[in-house]
């Protein structure tokens, strides 16, 4: 198991998150509690009062609204010095953060924009293509020649397309979307 | 003691047909091959395969699920030895003898090794599961809704609490997470609809199968696409196959870390990862050869492979007895128990005796499995691991999407997926561990249910809560839990031992 509290910058990064994000939960789980005490108690069907539908999400949120108070409050008194805030806003310029947005992109596309729009093994097929293009030509250490890793990234997309699609389709009766 | 061996005969004998012998031979290389690819876990891989045996007879299923899942525990040491990158978390401890045992020139002992390790630390897991399991299941019929309750609370809470990296209230958090997250859709005393916000697909709640197959499946590959990959495989043509000696030579190692590894199985929600961490720690603790520990040693691989295998039967215990996953993976199996009609739980016993014996047969027919495959496919597992992850992840991907719509059919468990993956990645790169969630989500219903029904029983009063004996046991456990995380409390009982055991004070 590697030590990730070894990096001081990754520590005062770490430290403005748990900063706010124990103010998220604080406040998420207040939400929750105020919307708990606030459902319906279905007096008019007679239920037990100490059985009402609010009673554990509400006990829930205030739990949540106090682990992220006592969260956030130990980031504030641990501070870790300056420079936590430009820490944390490099993390979003970094290489690893492109290659995050280029997959979590590609991801939402095909299963938000093109599974639906096109027919499945197609839009499979154009995910798979596009996805080992991006990451061998462009995104990669030693990048391949664009040409010879969409003609592979091509075939194998079409492969994957169709076997999937016909496996879920014929195989398993799955009315794909 | 004559009818439990009875029943076991017989579940070994139900999976020895061609059908069964089929499946659990293609299902234990998968799970092999799963494990051994980076980036691709257990866990992931038995909820993927969730969504492709769910037309199969329940026993069949099940016996895929679980192949699965012992094979990619097993097969995560292959990288975790030549590629010095545990292939699951379960692996990580073995990395750091496995690795140097391969950059000295002993890649093939060390996998042998490796793999003999893993079958005994599952057969000792599979001995305790034997035994403690029946008795487990018929103590659990004394339970009521008061201890079920705090059953539930303590399955979050002792997984948030040792799971967690750093801070255990990020165990905690991520716990109630899970459990705010079962909360959604209809509730199990009056049918009241819960945080739909008219979203009529929120009325049934959230399935498990897609946000396990999002918070493993899509959060890993976004995980593993983020880091650069620097590999280097290391491998050497020496003997794979164990000499007796080598087996023999550590079987007290064998022994305590089966046992330790059965700990923490048994150990709600704390995995593969912890059980070999923890007898590693034992076994270096106890070794007269601790300072080779780390450098390539062989007691240290043994420890590490026997403890994350002999997890799997200890996560069963509880699984099958009580209902409480064991470990991440066993949640997705108490899911696909449910899809297929069987109920885990203190009634097991009472309605299906056979089926705990049954996975007791399956575990011992992997474990075979897991032998052969890992002392015989050498070549074609290391030419597993160098399938490059830019090919491997969309196709995992698209396994993701089409799982995850193939149960209900419906597009919004895909979207049940990506919210979980995105989620799952953010925690996780915040350090907050996955497993108390999965647990959550499993055990929010039980811990809702039961704290209520317990107080219509009672008519209000909570005193039942504390002063039945189990509860009163219970409560207690949870309490010096909660309080030993607490840092000034675990600080002055540290300093309270010390004071009272002579010899640290003496050092």
């Amino acid at each position: 198991m590697t030590d990730p509290s070894a990096d001081p910058q990754t520590e005062r990064h770490m430290n403005r998150v748990d900063l706010i994000t124990g103010g998220v939960f604080a406040v998420l789980g207040l939400a929750i509690a105020y919307l708990s005490w606030t459902m319906p108690r279905l007096e008019m069907r007679g239920i037990h009062p100490a059985t009402v539908p609010g009673l554990v999400p509400g006990l829930l949120g205030l739990a949540l609204a106090f682990c992220g108070a006592v969260l956030g409050l130990k980031a504030y008194r641990e501070g870790r010095g300056a420079g936590g805030w430009s820490d944390l806003l490099a993390l979003f310029r970094t290489e690893e953060a492109g290659r995050f947005c280029a997959v979590a992109g590609l991801a939402l596309v095909y299963a938000l924009v093109l599974v639906g729009l096109l027919p499945f093994w197609l839009a499979s097929t154009a995910f798979v293509f596009a996805f080992i293009v991006v990451f061998e030509a462009w995104l990669s250490p030693q990048p391949r020649p664009l040409l010879r890793s969409a003609l592979w990234a091509a075939v194998q997309g079409v492969i994957v397309g169709v076997a999937v699609t016909l496996v879920f389709q014929y195989g398993f009766l799955v009315r794909l979307p | 003691m004559p009818e439990g061996l009875t029943l076991l005969g017989h579940g070994i004998a139900h999976f020895l047909t061609w059908e069964g012998l089929f499946n659990l031979a293609w299902a234990s290389l998968l799970g092999i091959v799963i494990g051994a690819l980076p980036g691709l876990t257990a866990t992931m891989g038995v909820a993927l395969l969730v969504t492709l045996t769910y037309k199969m007879p329940p026993d069949q299923a099940i016996l895929c699920l679980m192949a699965l899942y012992v094979g990619a525990i097993y097969g995560g040491s292959r990288s975790a030895i030549l590629l010095a990158i545990p292939g699951t978390p379960a692996s990580a401890a073995t990395t750091l003898d496995g690795y140097p045992l391969a950059r000295a020139g002993k890649a093939g002992m060390a996998m042998g090794i490796a793999t003999t390790s893993s079958a005994l630390g599952t057969l000792v897991g599979i001995f305790f599961l034997a035994l403690i399991a029946p008795w487990l299941a018929e103590f659990a019929l004394r339970f009521g809704s008061y201890e079920f309750f705090w059953l539930a609370l303590f399955g979050v809470l002792i997984s948030g609490r040792l799971t967690a990296i750093e801070d255990p209230l990020k165990g905690y958090i991520a716990g109630i997470l899970g459990l705010l997250a079962a909360m959604i859709g209809m509730e199990g005393l009056h049918a009241f609809q819960r945080f739909t916000f008219g979203v009529s697909a929120l009325g049934g709640g959230i399935n498990l199968i897609p946000a396990m197959v999002g918070a493993f499946g899509f959060a890993e590959i976004l995980a593993v696409m983020k880091r650069r990959f620097t590999a280097e495989l290391v491998t050497s043509d020496d003997r794979v196959l164990p000499r007796l000696a080598d087996i023999t030579r550590y079987w007290r190692t064998t022994i305590r870390s089966g046992i330790v590894g059965t700990i923490a199985g048994i150990i709600p929600g704390v995995g593969e990862d912890i059980g070999a961490w923890a007898s590693y720690a034992a076994a270096r603790r106890a070794s007269k050869e601790a300072d080779q520990f780390g450098k390539g040693s062989i007691e240290g691989l043994v420890a590490a492979e026997t403890g994350n295998s002999a997890v799997i039967p200890g996560a069963m215990i509880p699984t099958l007895t009580l209902a409480l996953p064991g470990s991440a993976a066993a949640a997705v199996l108490i899911a696909a128990m449910f899809i297929h009609g069987i109920r885990p739980g203190p009634l097991l016993m009472t309605e299906n005796p056979a089926f705990l014996y049954q996975i007791v047969g399956i575990l011992l027919l992997t474990t075979i499995a897991i032998t052969v495959f890992g002392l015989s496919l050498t070549k074609l597992l290391v030419r597993v691991l160098l399938v490059p992850r830019e090919k491997l992840m969309p196709v995992v991907y698209v396994l993701c999407v089409v799982g995850s719509f193939a149960i209900t059919q419906r597009m919004f468990d895909v979207y049940v997926m990506i919210a979980f993956g995105l989620i799952g990645f953010v925690l996780r790169e915040m350090r907050y561990p996955m497993a108390p969630l999965v647990l959550g989500i499993v055990l929010g219903d039980l811990l809702d249910v039961n704290l209520r029904r317990g107080l219509l029983l009672s008519d209000g009063d909570v005193t039942p809560f504390f002063t039945r004996p189990i509860s009163a046991v219970l409560f207690a456990i949870i309490a010096v839990t909660i309080l030993m995380s607490l840092p000034m409390v675990s600080r002055r009982v540290t300093d309270l031992f010390k004071r009272l055991d002579p010899q640290r004070r003496a050092g």
